[in-house]
């Protein structure tokens, strides 16, 4: 029964280091943002990229957000070493499909495919937090959210990384409208969405010090991504 | 949060130990003089404590001076009486907002053991530090009038303990102009 | 020498023989086996576990978690609910979770726990139950299903997973609830609350059960028990999602935000602790 296989594991004991020295980890911080419209989808990300505790900064422009090759925009942050291998190994998989179905995997199917790499290393995470935007089959826009093992879900407006509890709230009050207050229509053009965006980095980049330098958007809509990038405080 | 001629205080009311609520009518401010408010976040103990020692030495200073605190002397009494216990310190953050007596506005956030700082726009402490200080950033500009400030520090806190777990179960605003205090408790989430 | 040289050759063996399982993981040819996993290299990987995912840690892994969920059986089935907050510390990460799993038409999972982990291994379970199915021309009932599940699980058991969970579904033998948890605890009941809210959900339950409640009670009897769960629990909020299990499959009844319900039931009137007629 296959069912019943034992489970194979790639446990090299011979290389093994005691629990405690082994701390494969490091915090190259970085926030990111995704708002999902009618047609489109905005994915935003600073560009610093720090390093330990977040006193050093190793560059300010390192780009964390990639364009996938099936037109889906993927924000990494956190540990940079694993955003990147993250994406080299979506690439990859995204290149096998198309060799395999002969069309690109769609933004949702690539939701899932996301969230199973993820969890492949449940016990050993990426150190990533990432954000997945695109549009869907019906060419909605579409944001997903994960956290580092894969738990996923698609939102209207997510944020995350080490300013992401900082712009979340004002996303969800400028996006969904959730406080009972409110009177104005939530914006839902695509103008409106951007200038939502650049305040929320704004904002962040006051706070947080591991966000700031420079801010990429990226406009996904059926067209294809346009990138624009904005400057934010330096210090 | 400041405005133009006026500030504007808030603080939801839970009370709970850990997940626990168990009360969600603990507003976490009182006020000090006339124009001036405290808030503090924190251990509910020492929020207490604290409340009745700064409630004693508000009035010790009445009477013998005669003058109510400026905000700026009650800040730097808040700051001595927290240094005071440098090493056994009272786990509490508390706020001193007002309006001083040319009715400029005065902010001052203070961390567990008294290291003050006067903010021209806003301060902000407990949980969801974070989500209060990136939604400020975002909603807040200078020279608000009041209904204005009420509504923007209105947004501000509810946007906030909406992400926080442990924060919420109703606010309450104060807003203190140079005329009265007005004060609102919001209608907000329950869960 | 030789020996030297052995042994390099069999590491180089070994790494594209990993190599291999990690860029084949995928490949649909090797889909009737078990999920896979990368491990880290270390002795103690339960002490590594917690290093990694520990509040002081440089770079804290942050495991998203759910909170209410419920399930009990009554005359017309089994009533499902949850609450849809999902959080990372006290930080409320998402308000709108599914912790109800589809598994199939069927079967349905609760999440509690690590959010991931209840999500990753109950859509394995529906993969085993759908091949279970072509195998044996025949549904998989409740109980096997969720043995399928506990089993799976306990593989895995002191290495970290967190997840307590309920397998629910209607079989052969009628409506059925398995309690299902990563320590491998699996045991079968009528009535099960699960996650840091479930005292609350307990309470409301208890005192007004009954299981000869017609179905709009026995609905709103789960919707007020997340209800007062998410009133009382910072970890549970949100909306309050229910289903309906039936002997056709289940049915998903609704989707409630707890604020409108706060204030809805408060206007109701409170039923007096005190019988009237006592002291009348």
């Amino acid at each position: 029964m296959d069912s019943f296989l034992p489970v194979q594991v790639s446990w090299t004991p011979q290389t093994a280091a005691s629990g405690s020295d082994f701390y494969p980890y490091t915090n190259n911080a970085g926030t990111v943002a995704g708002i999902s419209g009618g047609d489109f989808c905005v994915m935003a990300a600073d560009t610093r990229q720090s390093f330990g505790v977040g006193y050093l900064i190793n560059t300010r422009y390192q780009p964390k957000m990639f364009k996938l090759s099936n037109g889906s925009v993927l924000g990494t942050s956190g540990f940079y070493a694993d955003g990147l291998t993250l994406i080299k190994r979506i690439n990859q998989r995204l290149e096998w499909y198309k060799h395999a179905h002969d069309k690109e995997m769609s933004t949702p199917a690539l939701a899932q495919l996301l969230s199973i790499t993820l969890y492949s290393k449940r016990f050993f995470p990426y150190y990533a937090r990432v954000l997945l935007g695109g549009l869907d089959l019906e060419g909605h826009g579409v944001v997903y959210g994960y956290d580092s093992i894969g738990s996923y879900e698609p939102c209207l407006a997510r944020a995350t990384g080490s300013g992401g509890s900082l712009i979340q709230p004002f996303l969800d009050n400028q996006i969904y409208r959730k406080t009972p207050l409110g009177i104005l229509q939530a914006p839902h053009t695509l103008d409106q969405v951007k200038a939502v965006m650049r305040d929320s980095f704004t904002s962040a980049t006051e706070r947080d010090i591991q966000t700031g330098d420079y801010l990429e958007l990226f406009i996904i809509t059926a067209q294809g991504v346009d990138v624009e990038k904005y400057d934010l405080r330096k210090d | 949060m400041s405005g133009k001629n006026c500030v504007a205080i808030a603080s939801d009311k839970r009370f709970g130990v850990k997940y626990l609520t168990i009360s969600m009518e603990f507003p976490k401010m009182f006020q000090a003089t006339d124009k001036t408010f405290i808030g503090i976040s924190g251990l509910a103990t020492d929020v207490q404590t604290l409340m009745e020692r700064f409630r004693f030495k508000i009035n010790m200073y009445r009477m013998n001076e005669e003058r109510d605190f400026e905000p700026i002397t009650l800040a730097n009494m808040v700051s001595s009486t927290l240094y005071e216990r440098r090493f056994s310190p009272y786990f509490v953050e508390p706020i001193v907002a007002g309006l001083d007596k040319n009715n400029n506005p005065y902010i001052n956030g203070m961390d567990l053991i008294g290291c003050s700082t006067t903010a021209c726009d806003f301060a902000a402490t407990g949980t969801p530090e974070d989500q209060l200080y990136g939604t400020c950033e975002a909603l807040w500009e200078p020279n608000l009038e009041p209904e204005e400030l009420f509504e923007t520090i209105s947004q501000t806190i509810m946007s906030a303990t909406n992400r926080d777990c442990v924060s919420g179960w109703g606010a309450v605003v104060h807003v203190i102009t140079p005329e009265r205090v007005i004060t609102r408790t919001l209608k907000t989430r329950m869960d | 020498m030789n020996s030297i040289l052995n042994e390099f050759k069999s590491t180089s063996a070994l790494c594209e023989e990993e190599l291999h399982d990690s860029l084949y993981d995928w490949d649909t040819a090797n889909g009737f086996a078990l999920p896979t996993f990368e491990f880290p290299a270390v002795h103690n990987l339960n002490r590594f576990m917690k290093d990694i995912t520990s509040a002081s840690a440089p770079c804290q892994i942050e495991i998203q978690h759910g909170t209410t969920t419920l399930a009990f059986k009554f005359k017309s089935g089994v009533i499902v609910a949850a609450d849809s907050r999902a959080s990372q510390g006290n930080y409320v990460s998402t308000s709108s979770v599914k912790k109800i799993i589809e598994i199939n038409p069927f079967l349905l999972g609760t999440m509690a726990g690590g959010a991931a982990d209840c999500t990753f291994w109950q859509r394995e379970l529906g993969r085993q139950c759908r091949l279970y199915e072509l195998r044996n021309k025949e549904r998989i009932s409740v109980a096997a299903a969720s043995k399928l599940l506990a089993n799976m699980i306990y593989r895995y058991k002191g290495m970290g997973l967190s997840m307590g969970t309920m397998v629910t579904g209607w079989d052969k033998t009628g409506p059925k609830i398995f309690y299902v948890d990563s320590d491998g605890t699996r045991v079968d009941g009528e009535l099960f609350s699960v996650g840091s809210g479930s005292p609350f959900a307990y309470g409301i339950i208890d005192n007004g059960f009954d299981f000869d409640l017609d179905v709009p009670s026995a609905i709103d009897l789960g919707k007020r028990a997340i209800y007062h769960a998410t009133h009382r629990d910072g970890a549970s909020g949100g909306t309050v999602n229910l289903y309906h299990v039936k002997p056709d499959g289940w049915a998903r009844i609704g989707r409630w935000d707890v604020e409108d319900l706060h204030w809805e039931f408060q206007d109701q009137p409170k039923p007096s602790p005190i019988n009237s007629s006592v002291i009348g």
